[in-house]
């Protein structure tokens, strides 16, 4: 590999990661919202 | 006895997902940043006269390593501490999301490194002293997310992450140090006369440094803030199983 192989490798490695990451996290996010909506859900159907 | 003090996470409103307007702009001047510190780092800094364009690596890998070992892993050694002064279960929460935030930081610099030092030094990776201790120091902290991730939430597990991430922590000036105590061949960017960079490859290193912090900030207030949503859910969990 070239020089800017090496240079290009770097840089889309930071963004896979860093895109990942935010994937992830997003994720996460919309999971805790529905899994907190579903909770009081049931606890309001039980009370 | 040890009680989690009752301060309710930020209301979830309808449409709003718990953000604020400043977290937002916060986010959004982060990413333009990065993208400026990009066309910085790959079109405007000259180019190196021994490396050549490879060394343009070294403007988003050293503040990668920055954010990780400096704020990132320094905000769990602190909140690790206040955790184990106070019983607040809150810094346990600001702690974990520092942690993996310094270990997506870290994981940038371990792999970046190599990528830089296979056509400078002909081999992608040594068992130089700054290289082995931030792997060591990795593995620390990805230990420190398994130990989290495998124990139920509560003030066992975080008594025990405060334990890990300030003895963790030690690696961190271990890491710094590093080039100065032992004989290394990584590049030593400060020493007795200044910074050894030129005047416009340090402007990029600089803005870089201070974009990456701002993005650390970002992600850690929207990290933080999935801890107490986390911590909601398991309240509301508990909540359900009593009735």
């Amino acid at each position: 590999m070239s020089d800017i192989g090496f240079l290009y490798a770097g840089y889309g490695v930071i963004w896979v990661v860093l895109g990942v990451y935010l994937f992830t996290m997003g994720r996460r996010q919309v999971g805790l919202k529905r899994d907190i909506e579903r909770l009081e859900r049931e606890i309001q159907r039980e009370s | 006895m040890t009680m989690e003090r009752t301060v309710e996470p930020t209301p979830i409103k309808a449409g709003s997902g718990g953000r604020s307007l400043v977290v937002d702009a916060l986010g959004v001047v982060s990413v333009v940043g990065v993208l400026i510190g990009l066309y910085l780092a790959l079109l405007w800094a000259p180019t190196e006269a021994v490396m050549g364009d490879v060394q343009r690596i070294f403007y988003f890998h050293m503040p990668s390593a920055w954010v990780a070992l400096g704020p990132s892993f320094t905000v769990v050694f602190v909140c690790s501490i206040l955790y184990l002064v106070k019983k607040d279960l809150r810094y346990d929460r600001i702690a974990a999301a520092s942690a993996e935030i310094g270990v997506m930081f870290t994981t940038i610099t371990l792999v970046t490194g190599p990528l830089w030092a296979r056509p400078i030094w002909g081999a992608y990776w040594t068992w130089d002293p700054r290289l082995t201790t931030t792997l060591v120091l990795w593995f620390i902290f990805v230990a420190y997310l398994m130990l989290r991730a495998s124990s139920s939430p509560g003030h066992k597990r975080a008594r025990l992450s405060a334990v890990v991430g300030i003895v963790g922590w030690v690696d961190v000036p271990i890491v710094f140090m590093s080039i100065r105590w032992w004989r290394t061949i990584h590049p030593l960017l400060i020493n007795g006369q200044g910074m050894n960079l030129d005047p416009s490859m340090a402007f990029v290193l600089m803005y870089c440094l201070g974009v990456f912090s701002l993005l650390y900030v970002y992600l850690l207030i929207i990290r933080v803030r999935q801890e107490e949503l986390g911590s909601r859910v398991d309240r509301l969990r508990q909540q359900l199983l009593m009735r």
